[in-house]
């Protein structure tokens, strides 16, 4: 298994009141899988898939990646952990407004300790994967939102992550364009990079051939689960 | 994220905020310039020092003047060879020479222009010149200058208000001293200073050939003796117990005053006000530099809490914590660095246009040149960029510890 939780709750604290958002969390992910997580707004997907992605470090339980026990790990090892295997993906986009498409798309080697002339054959490549061949230049905030969620598909993939997680990667597109992504996403899936992604659009998820929902922080269904243990919660 | 890479991010983002940067550079520029400025001058002066007077001076040598100055008749010579002698054989060993300096520039005589008696300013000529423009005539040949000829040239003001004009001028007598000269030459008034300060040359009422001018008796007599020291050798001590000893011994004792200006020490007392007006410019310069450096603090805020999202992009695709505080503290202190070199520049600029208005204001024909050193340039340098780093620290702290969740969420 490649990630793999267990146990894992979430608590809010805010003032005197602490809020439980995510209830003996146990999921397990494969290699190769695409996997979509369903839920109301509010029900604790994003908690989830930000533990997952490494962002939030602050939980109890554990998560074991590739075996590796990293819920005890300091904030500049999570740091390292995200910048080698996970490339992120959000709703509205996250590119930094004043820099060009490929000083978006190039940060994650940067910090991989990559020099700017080093990148600049791998950040066309992967411009071109996402089809977006030849925008180096442009800034993100002359583009339209497909083209920006590309650009940032773009910087996810750049440095090869093991896995991506997409935080309702069509949430701000309308129905045409999303179909657009979301095949990207198939494409990406089946060249064999693992995607766990968050939407609460059905026609996203039924693409997606593992689903798990999400209700007031606990996983009530698991498609990829059914056939195998079932009493595991 | 190497160096480069990160001074690329903070140049973009000053210029991203021209305004902003360039208000926030001022206040460092005008702390570092106002030092700079300052130190540059001060340098000169102690550089001006030792040129002259110090035991690194350029030709290895110290040189001083003791004046004559008779106190009714203006005919009367301080030195002669006798006083020479004497000091030769009182003060052997004490300096490496002495000698008679005969005074080519501004002497203080009187003279018999046309019918009327006057004072005047004269200087010596030994060869035609190229730093005066002639009204009317021409200047005496370079022949006549070697035979002593009396010849000589009036300034276009004296002229005019004896003769009329600059014309009239031309074939008329002047009397000074035993002498009759007959001038062949009226030349443009010129100012009694040149820019540097000192006395200008060119700026008295009559040029005259030197070589007829000290003659006979006069040319082993005159009114102001050079002294030569050897480096190491006491010259401002020694100097100050020569004139003492003319003031006794000196063959026109009663005649006049024996004068020695100590240059050094006049300079050194200049030197020590200089002092305090460096350490109160500095003291000016430290309290700018602060309120500059609360302004880059301010700034810094504004941009983190601004780059918020930023921030939380650079430290969702991999960014430690340290690469984030390294990128601010880096803007800080390439913006404090930018206005800490043009400061240096505008400081050396300033320190060259006000040291010469300075030696003007001393006189004495002191020459004085603003000084500015590698010292400086490392101060400036130095000063600027730890302003950046001290006031840049805690914005990129707080940038640097950012919760991601919070930004991202």
């Amino acid at each position: 298994m490649m990630i793999e939780l267990n146990k894992v709750n979430k608590y809010y604290h805010n003032g005197q009141n602490s809020y439980h958002v995510l209830h003996d969390i146990a999921l397990a992910v494969d290699q190769g899988e695409l996997l979509a997580i369903i839920g109301e707004s509010g029900s604790g997907k994003s908690t989830l898939i930000n533990i997952v992605g490494f962002l939030d470090e602050d939980f109890s339980g554990e998560y074991f990646y590739q075996g590796q026990p990293i819920h005890s790990m300091t904030r500049s090892q999570f740091s390292r952990l995200r910048n080698k295997n996970v490339g992120f993906v959000f709703q509205n986009f996250k590119l930094i407004r004043d820099a060009s498409v490929a000083e978006n798309v190039e940060l994650p080697l940067l910090y991989a300790g990559y020099s700017h002339r080093k990148v600049r054959d791998r950040v066309t490549e992967v411009l071109q994967k996402v089809g977006l061949a030849g925008y180096e230049d442009q800034l993100p905030q002359n583009m339209s939102g497909g083209q920006q969620q590309r650009v940032s598909i773009a910087r996810a993939i750049v440095a090869n992550p093991h896995f991506l997680i997409a935080d309702e990667p069509t949430g701000a597109l309308d129905s045409e364009t999303s179909q657009e992504i979301m095949n990207l996403f198939k494409k990406l899936n089946q060249a064999g990079t693992t995607i766990i992604m968050v939407t609460h659009d059905p026609r996203v998820a039924a693409q997606c051939e593992r689903v798990v929902k999400i209700i007031d922080g606990r996983i009530v269904s698991d498609s990829g689960r059914k056939e195998d243990n079932h009493g595991d919660q | 994220m190497g160096i480069s890479e990160l001074l690329r991010t903070a140049f973009r983002s000053l210029r991203a905020n021209r305004k902003r940067s360039f208000l926030t550079i001022i206040g460092i520029l005008i702390g570092i310039a106002a030092v700079i400025t300052i130190l540059g001058i001060g340098n000169g002066i102690t550089k001006t020092m030792y040129d002259q007077f110090g035991n690194h001076s350029k030709t290895g040598e110290q040189t001083t003047e003791i004046f004559f100055a008779s106190t009714n008749d203006s005919t009367v010579n301080g030195f002669n060879q006798e006083d020479i002698d004497n000091l030769k054989r009182q003060f052997a060993g004490q300096f490496k020479s002495v000698r008679i300096e005969h005074e080519t520039a501004n002497l203080n005589q009187t003279a018999m222009v046309g019918m009327t008696n006057k004072r005047i300013s004269v200087s010596l000529l030994r060869s035609p010149t190229k730093d005066i423009k002639l009204v009317a005539g021409h200047q005496p040949t370079r022949a006549q200058y070697s035979a002593g000829k009396p010849v000589a040239m009036m300034k276009e003001a004296v002229a005019k208000k004896q003769y009329g004009t600059a014309q009239n001028a031309l074939g008329t007598t002047v009397e000074v001293g035993k002498t009759t000269y007959r001038v062949v030459g009226v030349y443009h008034n010129q100012a009694a200073y040149t820019l540097e300060g000192g006395a200008n040359k060119f700026g008295v009422d009559l040029l005259l050939p030197k070589q007829l001018y000290y003659q006979g008796s006069s040319a082993t007599s005159g009114n102001t003796i050079k002294l030569i020291f050897d480096q190491g050798q006491h010259a401002s001590k020694v100097s100050s117990r020569v004139a003492k000893y003319l003031k006794k011994n000196g063959s026109a004792a009663s005649k006049g005053l024996y004068q020695y200006e100590d240059m050094e020490k006049e300079l050194k007392q200049f030197a020590f006000q200089m002092k305090i007006i460096t350490s109160f410019i500095s003291f000016i310069a430290a309290i700018s530099l602060f309120i500059a450096g609360i302004g880059v603090m301010n700034m810094m805020y504004i941009s983190v809490s601004e780059r918020t999202q930023e921030i939380g992009i650079r430290l969702a695709v991999g960014a430690t914590p340290g690469n984030i505080m390294m990128q601010f503290l880096i803007e800080a202190v390439v913006l404090t660095v930018t206005g800490g070199l043009l400061g240096f520049l505008c400081g050396a600029g300033l320190a060259h246009l006000i040291a010469p208005l300075m030696a003007h204001a001393i006189g004495n024909g002191v020459h004085l040149h603003a000084h500015v050193t590698i010292g400086s340039f490392l101060l400036a340098f130095g000063t600027s960029a730890s302003v950046g780093l001290i006031f840049g620290i805690l914005p990129a702290r707080q940038a640097a510890n950012k919760n991601l969740i919070d930004i991202l969420r």
